[in-house]
């Protein structure tokens, strides 16, 4: 069975589903909101479930054509005949882009029946689902692309999209701030730095291999390094490892500003100023996921990158390795995202920083080259942020319903969700604040047990998906040997427990204690259409960690046992090993990883003497697993002691973590308030004197006014008064007057006399004789 | 009595031609310059036919044939301008024919 032909459809139905809802929609709301809701949000979601089903009919296609990764071209783009180059529309159905497909479309289609319930009476309900699937479309290019220039596509179409649905409620603010509208320029702002970084690569790419497609530029790589090339630009040239470390390091760059990584991760915390399911969807389960899908899939690159640092000791700086600058960041991130979430109060901030922390998780995987533990934590985290977020969009839901069963006069208007602080006025009542919640375990069952669920998987508590995706990673930072991976390994360790500390710190003011406003107090239960998606998800974040399970042993020390497994590598007891139910995920992932091919015996990697690559442990790694555990419950509890036993009364009261003045720093500490300080002031003096300066008063004033237009107004004096009166009018007038003249001389022979005539016609012939004679003969 | 030979021709012609000319340019009655014209002329049909016997070919002959042709058309074209300007001008002196003076 071969459907890999089934792959262009994946596109169209988001498509459909995009016009549909951009073309008519409005007029179906606007006509009868009721069954006007009912068809814009089911035909897309419906288009959603549609690619999802394409996505499961690619998923069978490989499983029946042994994982072979197929190209299905759709349309020829860009061809320079002249250049040798083309590149085609293309998509790449292989196991990781499946597996993307499948995340996307699956998470993304019960986010869409979700916010059918949570979006019910908005007044632009049809636009929502047009961008809604106008996402899916872009995030479906972005993993199917079959080069970097398709996947870029992508890249920027999903950054529009966020975009739109970040400032989805535009709206003038009654102190005329537009907090949304602000929230998503500044998203797609910070996204333009790592875009250049992106783009930059590409070019970097094309100019180096020559191609832009995935197989012919990790080909030859591959071959440029084995041969040690050197690549030319012109005035200058570079060794071929200088230029793929400064690629892998420029998507990076590209990366940190998706994936919100230091330091560009500002945007993702505003982000959440979007609708509820904006946030599951785009900023914690899919679109922030790319960056780390574009360093897995560039694998190659980035196991290349290391290997230049090892053999040939060219880095960054010549200090550090690309992969191992990747695992800093991504392991500082993850530090420092999960000490802000502490200090936090809104409950989707929280959750925010928590995303910008797994993220971190993530890209420190991948700069470990734990590629598939990455790819692992991208789906479970996938499962259970979204999980949490549409449970905190449905608390949100149930603390607005309270709010509004108390004021009925209150005006209809949705929440400004960006209120970093909340308010001092007494009649302004923020939804989002925990400090107003409380209690709400009674009031919202489905929510709660879903939510806590998911809190406990992103705390890595054992039986959850979170538990076995992030102990993989750590395991792995753990058995491989390296300063770098050490000081990953301790940092993620770290965060990991402030996850569990500020998941527990969320799930007490929310859920436990006692309502603390009016609000919380006749907050209710969310309806069928919200609480569906959550329990689907909760079942997906139970389950989830079954598709790359460990093998487990129990004989000998653990440490010993996967320090064997490492050292003898993969050979065959790892065939054998992953042929029962466990490492799912990573023998199906491990046909779309070049850089597992390349490693193994007789690969072009394994002839260097000094690189090796980090492999991840098989088993599962006891002594992690159980500092893991005992941390993540230690922060559980910690936070259960600290907010439950002396939890606010009020919400007024402070906050006793307050007490511990080191950590509100992070509240204002961080990279925000540094470059409002520094980069945003710079950038608006440049600005202000590139507008002014520049191009007022040297551009228009001087060179306009000054040079060009005086300059023309000088030369066109010359030419009138000049050229054209002395010039053209004295020849022509000069034509006139020695024609003239002449004409009076030439008069004179004209006597009218025909005998006068008659001589001059004898005297000439007398001469033509004379010449004749005398000349002729 | 000596014989006449061709100079005596030549010399005739050219006395001829000389007084032709010399009424072309001389005299003012357009009749007698039209008179002059035809002693030209014929003094160069003289000419022809004396070369023509004093050579042995007919050449010389030939030509006085279309000369002649062309003087008497040229006679009929000439006398009728010669009545036309009359009738105009009253008058067929030459100096007054003077409308193309500059």
């Amino acid at each position: 069975m071969t459907a890999y032909g089934l792959a262009p459809l994946l596109l169209i139905f988001p498509a459909i589903g995009f016009f549909f809802n951009a073309l008519f929609g409005r007029r179906f709301v606007e006509a009868d909101s009721k069954i006007g809701e009912r068809w814009s949000g089911w035909i897309a979601t419906l288009a959603a479930l549609s690619a999802f089903g394409v996505a499961l009919a690619l998923f069978a296609t490989l499983q029946a054509n042994h994982f072979e990764a197929m190209v299905v071209p759709v349309a020829d783009w860009i061809v320079i005949p002249a250049a040798d180059f083309a590149v085609a529309w293309a998509m790449r159905v292989d196991t990781l882009s499946v597996t993307m497909m499948l995340v996307v479309t699956g998470v993304g289609s019960l986010i869409h029946i979700y916010a059918m319930g949570y979006m019910h009476g908005d007044k632009d309900f049809s636009r929502f689902f047009a961008y809604f699937n106008m996402f899916i479309f872009f995030m479906l290019i972005l993993v199917s692309g079959s080069n970097y220039l398709v996947l870029f596509v992508g890249w920027e179409g999903v950054g529009l999209c966020s975009f739109l649905l970040i400032s989805y409620w535009f709206t003038v603010e009654k102190d005329g701030k537009m907090v949304n509208a602000d929230a998503g320029r500044k998203a797609f702002i910070v996204n333009r730095v790592g875009d250049f970084g992106m783009v930059l690569a590409i070019i970097l790419i094309f100019w180096t291999f020559g191609s832009l497609g995935f197989e012919r530029v990790f080909e030859s790589a591959i071959e440029m390094t084995v041969h040690q090339e050197t690549v030319h630009f012109g005035f200058f040239s570079a060794p071929i490892g200088a230029v793929i470390t400064a690629i892998v390091a420029l998507f990076l760059l590209g990366a940190t500003g998706k994936s919100a990584q230091i330091p560009l991760y500002v945007w993702l915390p505003d982000a959440m100023a979007g609708p509820t399911p904006v946030s599951a969807l785009i900023h914690a389960a899919t679109m922030v996921t790319s960056g780390i899908y574009l360093l897995v899939r560039s694998n190659v690159l980035v196991e290349l990158a290391r290997v230049s640092f090892v053999e040939q000791g060219i880095g960054i700086f010549g200090v550090i390795s690309a992969p191992d600058l990747i695992a800093l960041v991504g392991a500082s991130t993850a530090l420092l995202a999960g000490l802000i979430a502490f200090t936090q109060f809104d409950i989707k901030k929280v959750l925010a920083y928590s995303t910008v922390s797994q993220l971190g998780f993530m890209i420190a995987a991948v700069g470990m080259g734990a590629y598939v533990a990455a790819m692992f934590h991208l789906i479970t985290h996938a499962f259970f942020k979204a999980l949490l977020f549409l449970g905190s969009g449905s608390v949100i839901h149930g603390m607005e319903h309270g709010h509004h069963h108390i004021h009925h006069a209150h005006s209809d208007d949705h929440p400004s969700d960006a209120e970093e602080f909340h308010d001092q006025e007494p009649d302004h009542f923020d939804p989002q604040d925990m400090r107003t919640m409380g209690g709400l375990r009674h009031k919202m069952k489905w929510t709660f047990w879903t939510y806590l669920i998911g809190a406990l998987a992103l705390a890595g508590i054992f039986p959850f998906a979170g538990f076995w995706s992030k102990d993989e990673l750590l395991a792995h930072a753990n058995v491989n040997h390296s300063n770098v991976f050490s000081a990953v390994y301790w940092m993620l360790t770290i965060a990991a427990f402030c996850t569990a500390f500020y998941m527990g710190r969320q799930l007490m003011m929310v859920f436990f204690g006692k309502p603390r406003h009016g609000a919380a107090e006749h907050a209710h239960e969310s309806p069928r259409l919200m609480t569906v998606p959550l329990v689907i998800l909760a079942v997906l974040t139970i389950i989830g960690g079954s598709m790359n399970l460990p093998n487990i042993s129990f004989g000998g020390g653990a440490a010993a046992d996967s320090h064997a497994v490492v050292e003898e590598g993969h050979g065959e007891e790892m065939v054998a090993s992953s042929k029962g139910l466990t490492l799912a995920l990573e023998h199906w992932l491990e046909e779309s990883l070049l850089i597992f091919e390349l490693s193994e015996e007789g690969g072009e990697l394994a002839a260097y003497e000094n690189y090796e690559y980090p492999h991840t442990p098989t088993t599962l790694v006891w002594v992690v697993a159980i500092i893991s555990t005992l941390l993540a419950l230690s922060g559980l509890l910690l936070a259960m002691f600290v907010v439950y036993r002396k939890r606010p009364l009020s919400a007024t009261d402070p906050d006793p973590l307050q007490k511990l003045k080191p950590l509100w720093w992070f509240r204002i500490l961080p990279l925000e308030t540094l470059y409002m300080k520094t980069v945003v002031p710079a950038f608006k003096w440049l600005s202000d004197w590139l507008a002014f300066t520049v191009d007022w008063n040297f551009w228009h004033d001087f060179v306009h006014n000054n040079i060009i237009r005086d300059m023309f107004v000088s030369f066109s004096t010359f030419l009138a008064d000049v050229f054209d009166k002395y010039g053209v009018d004295g020849t022509v007038n000069g034509i006139g007057s020695v024609t003239k003249g002449l004409a009076g001389v030439l008069r004179k022979t004209q006597t009218g006399y025909t005998r006068s005539y008659a001589l001059g016609i004898f005297l000439g012939a007398v001469l033509l004789l004379a010449y004749f004679l005398w000349f002729a003969f | 009595m000596s014989e006449v030979t061709i100079e005596w021709y030549i010399a005739l012609s050219v006395v001829l031609f000389t007084i032709g000319s010399l009424g072309v340019l001389l005299r003012r009655n357009a009749i007698i310059i039209f008179m002059s014209v035809e002693m030209m002329l014929n003094s160069a049909n003289l000419a022809f036919v004396s070369f023509a016997r004093y050579l042995g070919n007919l050449d010389g002959q030939v030509l006085v044939f279309f000369v002649i042709t062309v003087a008497a058309a040229e006679v009929a074209v000439g006398l009728a301008l010669i009545v036309a300007i009359f009738r105009t001008k009253k008058s067929i002196s030459i100096d007054d024919l003077n409308l193309l003076k500059g």
